[in-house]
């Protein structure tokens, strides 16, 4: 039986009064209510700006906000009843909203803006989100002038970040995503992208959205979809890398909703990344990210701690997901004191490979072997700190590049282990 | 058919705008002329016209169409004689069609004998009935309006070797307004219009009357002082006869033409005009009910006036500058379709030759309230030349058949004023009365029935106008309401089918009678009204409570 459709009659009333758009902006919220006003007026700008005689709309789709979110952004509609104050525009332009769900899940949200760019027949999408502290009118131009003028199909953000914020990117999502399919995306997972309507569609009609992951990484499934359906992709510059709040401040969530996603996409995507060779750059528009230097504090005990606790406690299921020889050199490696403490990239490298072939064959539960990667991590990211303590931005790049071409290097690898399963 | 004694006529009127000299040549000399147009009545009184605005027909050198005039109460040689012109008076009137004239009256001719005057000494008595100067340099906030070929408001005369003050073309001089001799002339040459017969004038330029330093020279009370005088001595002693002002100002500046009903009967609404373009390009109500939010209520015995496309160019100087960009590069993609600030074309070019945009234009034209204004030709819709210079492109000769000269004139092609349109899709022998009048569902013959449909109702002309504003924004929607008639009307600007839901909740239990076809359509219930229109469609429906 069909699955019933997930819109609701109010929001499809909605659209049908919005009509076709060339642009839309997507706004996942919850409980954002402090600062969704000032973000839909930037967004409302920089539509202004940028793209003054587009049709565009603003589309909320909010997970139950109890604070109000949902009516600042449909009061901001700028149309022939409700003019706008300090803005001109040519034409309405629509803010609605609809309730997904009773409680935030990115891929409903995610799911509700596809449909909606797909039912008005958007050229050009972007999703924001709402807890961008740092965003600026001109982040839309940024995002939507590479599909609407260059059509480009996918465009995610690259961002100044300090050397030591993103770990988890530059250790593991950016090296290995960029060694299995062979484009070099720095940021696949972003609360923050644009898309075509034509990826929108094909996304939404192949996605499977009742595979009870309720939606977790779903944007970088989205990266990757848009890698695999060889939609054409840049990377454009936002600025530095400002978030209100974490929305996944734990490392085991975050761990879920991208190294999850990843191994995950791995199986079905398996005919393209195993024919992957070496890597090519995706198109950057803007300035260079660059890298902040300011000082840091990191509790080097505790991670080290964490992770010789970790690579004990979990011996067990250790033998079930990695090789004997893995392993040995993790045990090695967790006896050794804090200064003397390096987990060495072609071992994290190995490490990875082996996690994302036992996934797939889900030697144990999939998210026990993905929560079990959390304790090696933080082994990773100790040395990661600790060799780039007095680093410069150049000797960083240099570090997180030699570890892309490891991970690259070591590609059999993982292609051996692969047919080991087979 | 009598001439309607109502004092109010042109609220309800429907005026048809036309040149002597593009309608009809009765004496094969290629410029078209009264007796002309005189044959022509029948056509217009089949139309459904109820008055003619004449464009200037005075003696003139013809450097701007005749808006530079050199003698204000006789005839131009070439158009006819005065006699001619009390016959065309005398046979419109006979089929209830009122007759509007051009009072130019802000400057004349430099030809003209006052200038002559004026000029030939410093001493002479018509002096002071042009504005001089021995500098450049007064009224330095007021505009150069033709931008495209004016370098300043002041010209140069050799003559008298001083400056003299022209807000258009420099061979057309400002009358002094702040001369009583002035303003009393202007009024005899009213006299001696309205002694013939005539009913109303169309007054052109009227905001430059009167110049003060320090101000733009536009919209001055010493100009609603001259205007109020000459409406007074209008009132005293012609009662019924009309004055429409041709100020193109935004609707607020506007709103003092009219004074307390004892300035203008009647003023073009320019900033209308642009944004019903805008707004069907954009497929966005916006524009259109924006303007008109911002349209202040004018006294009950007043009337806008409104158009689509006039003798003009399609002006863009009531508009910002994100929206004239827009209109350019939506409607003049040539730069040679631009003209000063605007578009120098005609209705069904500037429409792509839609006939559903056309009638949906149209529609909205004899809907809203004010009294519609169809430009000759626009009818049928006629193409434009824009190989032609300035504002000629839209002043082309009236296509009646498919035979020579699209039966506007017997003279040779060449000796015509102006080349008829000739192209494969808007020539005479494609586009024209006679071929028109023989289809059914021509344009002319749709215009003839809307016509005839916006004229069964008060309303339309007199009713007060209540928006809807239906979420759906590329609907435009609205009821026109006059004592126990309510009529709604509801139009697609989008070029797609569209739902909407229109909160008819104070019409409950109503049923609309669509006006066209007079069919009925489910009653008004609790639930919003559910329309589907077609790409560009339009209702008109009367809400009957029966």
């Amino acid at each position: 039986m069909a699955e019933e459709s997930f819109l609701t009659d109010d929001f499809l009333r909605q659209l049908i009064n919005v009509g076709e758009v060339d642009i839309l902006v997507g706004l996942p919220t919850h409980n954002n209510a402090k600062t969704v006003g000032s973000i839909v007026h930037t967004i409302q700008t920089g539509i202004l700006r940028g793209f003054p005689r587009e049709r565009a709309v603003i589309i909320n789709a909010d997970g139950g906000s109890r604070d109000g979110t949902p009516e600042l952004v449909t009061g901001a509609s700028i149309d022939d009843v409700r003019p706008a104050s300090n803005l001109y525009a040519l034409r309405t332009l629509h803010s609605i909203s609809t309730r997904y769900a009773s409680s935030p899940a990115s891929g409903g949200a995610f799911r509700t803006i596809l449909a909606a760019a797909e039912l008005l027949r958007a050229k050009a999408c972007v999703v924001l989100s709402p807890e961008a502290a740092n965003i600026e009118p001109e982040w839309l131009a940024t995002f939507l002038r590479p599909i609407y003028r260059d059509d480009f199909d996918l465009v995610t953000p690259t961002y100044r970040r300090h050397k030591f914020d993103g770990l988890l990117i530059t250790n593991l999502l950016y090296p290995m995503t960029r060694a299995l399919y062979g484009i070099r995306i720095r940021e696949s997972y972003s609360p923050e992208f644009g898309f075509s309507g034509r990826l929108a569609t094909q996304f939404l009609a192949q996605n499977a959205w009742t595979d009870g992951t309720d939606g977790a990484g779903i944007e970088l499934r989205f990266t990757l979809a848009a890698i695999t359906g060889k939609f054409r992709i840049c990377q454009s510059f936002l600025g530095e890398k400002i978030h209100i709040e974490r929305r996944s401040a734990d490392l085991v969530p975050a761990l879920r909703q991208t190294v999850g996603a990843l191994f995950s996409a791995l199986e079905a995507d398996f005919p393209v990344w195993s024919v992957v060779a070496g890597s090519e750059p995706a198109p950057v528009t803007g300035t260079d990210q660059g890298v902040l230097l300011g000082p840091l504090r990191v509790n080097r005990k505790r991670l080290r701690e964490m992770f010789s606790a970790g690579v004990a406690e979990l011996e067990s299921v250790f033998q079930l997901i990695l090789s004997p020889a893995t392993l040995a050199e993790l045990q090695q490696i967790a006896r050794l004191e804090e200064e003397e403490f390096r987990y060495p990239a072609e071992l994290w490298v190995r490490t990875v490979y082996e996690f994302a072939a036992s996934y797939q064959k889900s030697v144990i539960s999939r998210d026990h072997i993905v929560q079990a990667l959390a304790p090696l991590f933080r082994g990773r990211v100790l040395t990661f700190l600790m060799e780039h303590r007095n680093a410069s931005a150049e000797q960083v790049e240099n570090s997180i590049e030699g570890l892309c071409l490891e991970f690259e290097r070591l590609k059999p690898y993982l292609l051996q282990l692969w047919k080991l399963r087979e | 058919m009598p001439l309607n004694r109502d004092v109010l006529w042109y609220k309800d009127a429907i005026i048809y705008q036309v040149h002597v000299r593009t309608f009809r040549d009765s004496n094969g000399d290629g410029i078209g002329d009264f007796p002309g147009l005189s044959e022509k009545l029948d056509y217009l009184q089949e139309l459904g016209v109820s008055a003619i605005w004449l464009m200037p027909f005075f003696p003139s050198p013809l450097r701007d169409d005749g808006y530079d005039i050199s003698d204000y109460n006789a005839v131009h040689s070439s158009y006819g004689t005065l006699e001619d012109f009390r016959r065309l008076l005398g046979s419109a009137h006979d089929r209830g069609i009122r007759i509007v004239i051009e009072l130019v009256a802000n400057h004349t001719s430099d030809q003209h004998p006052w200038f002559q005057e004026s000029r030939s000494s410093q001493a002479n008595p018509r002096r002071d009935w042009y504005v001089w100067s021995d500098t450049d340099i007064r009224y330095k906030g007021a505009r150069i309006i033709f931008l495209d070929t004016e370098k300043s408001n002041w010209a140069w005369d050799p003559i008298s070797k001083s400056f003299y003050w022209h807000r258009f073309f420099s061979h057309q001089p400002d009358l002094n307004y702040d001369n009583p001799a002035v303003r009393e002339q202007m009024w005899k040459v009213m006299q001696f219009w309205l002694e013939m017969g005539v009913d109303g004038f169309r007054l052109d330029a009227v905001p430059y009357l009167v110049e003060r330093e320090d101000t733009n020279c536009e919209n001055l009370p010493e100009t609603h002082d001259v205007l109020k005088e000459l409406r007074r001595k209008l009132e005293e002693n012609y009662p019924g006869r009309m004055l429409l002002a041709e100020a193109n100002q935004w609707p607020a500046d506007l709103r003092p033409y009219f004074g307390e009903g004892d300035e203008f009967h009647m003023a073009f609404h320019f900033p209308l005009m642009p944004r019903m373009f805008m707004g069907l390009k954009l497929e966005d109500r916006k524009p259109i009910t924006e303007i008109l939010q911002q349209t202040p209520e004018i006294p009950s015995s007043c009337q806008w006036s409104l158009f689509l496309r006039n003798h003009d160019e399609l002006t863009l100087e009531m508009v910002t500058d994100i929206e004239r960009d827009y209109m350019y590069d939506s409607y003049a993609v040539s730069k040679m379709m631009r003209l000063n600030l605007g578009i120098r074309r005609r209705l069904a070019p500037l429409l792509d030759n839609d006939r559903r945009r056309i009638e949906l234009m149209n529609g909205m034209l004899m809907s809203l309230p004010g009294t519609p204004i169809i430009y000759y030709g626009d009818e049928i819709g006629m193409g434009d030349n824009i190989n032609l210079g300035d504002r000629n492109g839209v002043r082309t000769p009236m296509q009646w058949n498919g035979e020579t000269n699209g039966g506007f004139s017997t003279a040779p092609a060449d000796h015509l004023y102006a080349p008829l349109i000739q192209d494969p899709v808007y020539g005479y022998q494609a586009v024209n009365v006679l071929r028109q009048k023989a289809s059914e569902h021509s344009l002319f013959n749709w215009m003839q029935r809307i016509i005839a449909v916006r004229r069964s109702t008060g309303a339309f002309g007199r009713g007060s106008i209540e928006f809807l504003y239906p979420a759906n924004h590329r609907i435009l929607a609205y009821v026109r309401r006059l004592a126990n008639e309510t009529i709604l009307v509801v139009n697609n600007l989008s070029s797609t089918a569209q739902a909407v839901e229109l909160d008819l909740s104070r019409y409950k239990a109503t049923i609309p009678i669509e006006m066209f076809g007079r069919n009925m359509f489910p009653r008004v219930g609790d639930l919003p009204y559910l329309l589907t229109l077609g790409p560009y469609q339009f209702y008109w429906f009367r809400l009957r409570r029966i």
